[in-house]
C-alpha cells in the first residue's frame, strides 16, 4: 500500500514538474531561428515574418529581403558581441524590424558591406553603433530611429561609450531620409565618404548632429537638430550644402555650436535657423564658403570667424544675440548686406542697406585667445565699454560693408514660448505691494 | 531689536519722503519699460541679446542708486545732528546700522519692485516681455546687487564727513566695480604668469559683488557655456540648486562682513566723539 502511495506521489510531481516546465521550453521555441530561414531562402526572395522574437546574430550574404507581416511586430534580439544583422550582399532590404542590440560593445547593432542596402521603418536600441557601412554605396536608411539602449552598471556612462547612430567609412551616395536618432555619440557620422544626401532627420542629444570628415559633396537639407553639443560640423570638408537645417539649444557645452566649419571650403549654407546655440555659426581656417540667407536668433554668440578667408555672407539675419559676432584675423572675407540687430546704421540713398559699415570687433576674441581666463569678461558693461575704446587696426577687421537696415522678413522663431501672464501676474503684486509699503511709508500716524 | 526695528521704521518713513527715492524710481521704471519695447521678440526667456541687455543696464543703474541713497542716508544723520541726538540714548550701534541697512533695503527694494512690477504688468499689456523663470532671476539679480552695495553704501556713509565726500567715493567705487573692473584686471594681472591669471580672477570676482551677481545671473539663466572651459567646473556646481544657496551664504557672508566693518568705524567714531 505505501508503495502504491509513494508511487502516485511520484506520478503527481512528474505530471505537475511536466506542467510546469513545458512554457519553458516553448519560450524557448518561440525565438526562432531566423538563420537557418535565411540560409534555406533563395537569393532575391522575399521573407515575409510572422509576429514574435528572432534570436540574433544574423549574417545577411544574399539578396534577401526581410520584413515584418504588416500590423506585426518583428523583434530581433541579440546578446552577442556579433552585429545583430551583418549584411554582406547587395540589394538586401530590411523593413519593419525592431532590433534590440543593448550590450555595450564594438561591434555595431547593423553593419552594412554592401551596395543598394535599404533600410526602411527600423527600430534600433543599441548598446553599441546603430549602423555601420563600410565601403557601402547607394544605399538607404528612411524612416528609422535608432536610440541608445546600452547601460553601464558599475559607472557613470561616457559620451565616448556610445557609438554613432549612422556610422560611413568610404560609403558614397547614400540617403538617409526621415530618421531619428536620440542620445548617441553622433547622428551621422561620414568619413571619406561622398555625395550622401542627409535629409529630413531628426537629432537629439548627440555629440553632433551630423558629422562630416574628408567628405565631398554631401548634402545636408532639412534636418532639425536640437540639444546637441553641435548641431553640424564640418571638418575637412569640400562642397557640402547644408540648407533649410534648424538647429535650436546647442548651448549646454562650453564647445556648443550650432553649425561648424572647420578647414571646410566651398561650403554653401543658406536658409538654415540656428537659435538658443552658444556660438550659432562658428568659422575656422575656412575659405570660399557662400553663407547666405540663415537666420542666427537668440545664441549667445551669432557669429564667430577666426582665421577664416575669402568667405561670402550676405542676406543673413543677427537677430537678438548676445554677442552679433566676433572675430579674429579675418579681415578678407566679404561681408555684405546682412542685418544685425545691434548695428544703428544709416541709410541715406533709400536703397535699404547702410552706408556705414559694420565692423566685428576683435578685441575680446583676440584677449581670450591669448588669455582664457578673462572668458569671464564676456559682454560684461566694462569689456563692452572697452571694446568701444578699441579702434586700432580698422582695416583688419571684418566688415560688413553695407549692411541692411531692417531685417529681410519676419523672423521666426522655433523656440517654444509660454505666455507672459505669469510674469505679468508677479509684477502685478509687486507693484500692488510696492504702492502699499510707500503707502504705509508717507502717511502720517 | 526693538530698537533695530525703530530705526528700519524711521528709515523706510524718510526713504519714502525722499524726492530722489522716487526720481530714482521713475527713472528705473523707464529704463526696464525702454527695454521691453526695444525688444522685438516678444518674448524673452534665457541668455540672449536682451537679457544681456538688462543686466548691462541694471548693473549700471542700481549700484549707483544704492551707494547714493545708503551713504547719503548716513551722512545725512552726521549733517543733521540727528545721530548727536541718537547717540545720547542707550542706542548700540550695531542696532543703528541693521536698522538702517534693514530700512534702506526696504526703500530699495521698492523700488526694484516698482520697476519690475511696471514692466511685467505694462509689457503684458504690450505683448513683450520676459518669461516667468527670466523675470523672477532678473528680479533676484537686481534684488542681491541692490543689497550688496547698500551695505558698501553704510561703509561710505560711515567714512564720509558729509554728503561731497560721499557721492565722490560713492562714484569711485561704481565706476571701479561696474566700468573699469574688466580694463583694470586686464592690466594689473597682464603683468602675472600665465597659470596665475584664471585663479586670480576667480578670487578678484568674488571681491566685486557686480561680477559676482552677473555671473552667477548668466549661469542660472543657463549662458554658462560661454563663460568657457576654464570656468566648467564652477558652471557646473553653479548651476545646481546647492549653487544658488552658496551664493546666498556668500552675499550674507559679504554684506555681513561689510557691515561689521561699518559698525566697527562707526564705533570707533562713538566712543572718540
Amino acid at each position: 500500500m505505501k508503495n502504491v502511495q509513494k508511487w502516485i506521489l511520484v506520478f503527481l510531481l512528474g505530471v505537475l514538474s511536466f506542467i510546469c516546465l513545458t512554457p519553458s521550453i516553448k519560450a524557448e521555441d518561440r525565438a526562432r531561428d531566423l538563420q537557418s530561414l535565411i540560409n534555406e531562402a533563395q537569393a532575391g526572395a522575399t521573407i515575409i515574418l510572422a509576429q514574435g522574437i528572432y534570436e540574433g546574430p544574423v549574417i545577411i550574404d544574399k539578396p534577401l529581403q526581410l520584413e515584418a507581416r504588416s500590423g506585426e511586430e518583428v523583434t530581433i534580439t541579440n546578446n552577442s558581441d556579433k552585429p545583430a544583422i551583418q549584411i554582406n550582399a547587395d540589394d538586401v532590404a530590411l523593413t519593419r524590424i525592431t532590433i534590440r542590440d543593448e550590450q555595450i560593445k564594438k561591434q555595431p547593432t547593423v553593419l552594412i558591406q554592401a551596395d543598394g542596402v535599404l533600410l526602411d521603418q527600423l527600430q534600433i536600441h543599441t548598446g553599441s553603433f546603430g549602423i555601420k557601412m563600410r565601403k557601402a554605396n547607394h544605399g538607404e536608411v528612411r524612416n528609422s530611429s535608432i536610440v541608445w539602449a546600452g547601460v553601464v552598471s558599475n559607472r557613470p556612462l561616457k559620451l565616448s561609450d556610445k557609438g554613432n547612430g549612422m556610422d560611413l567609412y568610404e560609403s558614397n551616395g547614400n540617403t538617409f531620409y526621415g530618421n531619428t536618432v536620440i542620445a548617441m555619440h553622433d547622428g551621422i557620422y561620414m568619413e571619406n565618404s561622398d555625395n550622401n544626401l542627409v535629409e529630413e532627420n531628426h537629432f537629439e542629444r548627440l555629440r553632433y548632429g551630423v558629422h562630416c570628415m574628408y567628405t565631398k559633396g554631401t548634402i545636408i537639407r532639412n534636418n532639425i537638430g536640437r540639444l546637441n553639443i553641435t548641431g553640424a560640423m564640418v571638418m575637412a570638408a569640400r562642397k557640402v550644402e547644408l540648407s533649410n537645417n534648424q538647429f535650436t539649444k546647442q548651448s549646454e557645452n562650453v564647445n556648443s555650436q550650432g553649425i561648424l566649419l572647420f578647414d571646410a571650403h566651398e561650403i554653401m549654407i543658406f536658409d538654415n535657423h540656428v537659435e538658443g546655440n552658444r556660438v550659432g555659426l562658428y568659422v575656422e581656417q575656412s575659405t570660399h564658403n557662400r553663407i547666405t540667407n540663415n537666420s542666427i536668433v537668440g545664441n549667445f554668440i551669432g557669429l564667430q570667424l577666426l582665421d577664416a578667408e575669402n568667405n561670402t555672407m550676405s542676406g543673413n539675419q543677427f537677430i537678438g544675440n548676445v554677442a552679433s559676432a566676433t572675430s579674429r584675423n579675418s579681415a578678407n572675407n566679404t561681408l555684405d548686406g546682412n542685418y544685425w540687430d545691434t548695428f544703428q546704421g544709416i541709410d541715406l540713398d533709400g536703397d535699404g542697406k547702410s552706408e556705414i559699415s559694420y565692423a566685428i570687433n576683435p578685441f575680446f576674441q583676440s584677449l581670450v585667445k591669448a588669455k582664457p581666463g578673462f572668458q569671464l569678461f564676456f559682454q560684461s558693461p566694462g569689456m563692452v565699454f572697452l571694446e568701444g575704446l578699441y579702434q586700432s587696426q580698422r582695416e583688419q577687421w571684418a566688415v560688413d560693408a553695407s549692411p541692411l537696415m531692417k531685417p529681410t522678413e519676419n523672423v521666426r522663431f522655433v523656440i517654444s514660448k509660454h505666455t507672459l501672464q505669469h510674469s505679468a501676474t508677479i509684477g502685478g503684486l509687486l507693484l500692488c505691494l510696492s504702492i502699499y509699503l510707500i503707502y504705509l511709508g508717507v502717511r502720517r500716524k | 531689536m526693538i530698537q533695530t526695528a525703530h530705526i528700519a521704521i524711521r528709515e523706510v518713513k524718510l526713504g519714502f519722503r525722499n524726492p530722489w527715492a522716487y526720481s530714482f524710481m521713475g527713472l528705473f521704471a523707464l529704463f526696464m519699460l525702454c527695454l521691453l519695447l526695444i525688444n522685438a521678440q516678444g518674448y524673452v526667456q534665457g541668455y540672449s541679446g536682451i537679457t544681456g541687455t538688462t543686466l548691462n543696464l541694471i548693473l549700471y543703474l542700481l549700484p549707483l542708486m544704492s551707494l547714493l541713497l545708503g551713504s547719503f542716508s548716513l551722512t545725512a544723520e552726521k549733517e543733521d545732528g540727528s545721530w548727536e541726538l541718537l547717540s545720547v540714548y542707550p542706542v548700540s550701534t550695531w542696532s543703528f546700522i541693521i536698522g538702517k541697512y534693514v530700512g534702506l533695503a526696504i526703500v530699495l527694494l521698492v523700488i526694484v519692485s516698482t520697476g519690475f512690477g511696471t514692466a511685467g504688468v505694462l509689457g503684458f499689456a504690450a505683448g513683450s516681455g520676459f518669461g516667468l523663470l527670466t523675470y523672477l532671476q532678473l528680479l533676484a539679480f537686481s534684488s542681491s546687487v541692490a543689497l550688496f552695495f547698500l551695505a558698501i553704501a553704510l561703509l561710505i556713509g560711515t567714512l564720509a564727513k558729509n554728503r561731497w565726500q560721499a557721492l565722490t567715493i560713492a562714484v569711485a567705487i561704481w565706476f571701479f566695480a561696474i566700468i573699469g573692473w574688466p580694463p583694470l584686471l586686464i592690466a594689473v594681472l597682464g603683468f602675472m604668469p600665465y597659470p596665475m591669471i584664471k585663479p586670480m580672477v576667480t578670487l578678484l570676482t568674488f571681491l566685486n559683488p557686480a561680477e559676482l551677481s552677473r555671473l552667477f545671473t548668466v549661469v542660472k539663466l543657463g549662458g554658462g557655456a560661454i563663460l568657457g572651459p576654464e570656468y566648467y567646473e564652477w558652471i557646473k556646481w553653479i548651476r545646481q540648486a546647492g549653487g544658488s544657496f552658496s551664493f546666498a551664504a556668500v552675499a550674507l557672508l559679504w554684506i555681513g562682513s561689510v557691515m561689521a566693518a561699518a559698525q566697527f568705524v562707526w564705533e570707533r567714531r562713538r566712543l572718540r566723539g
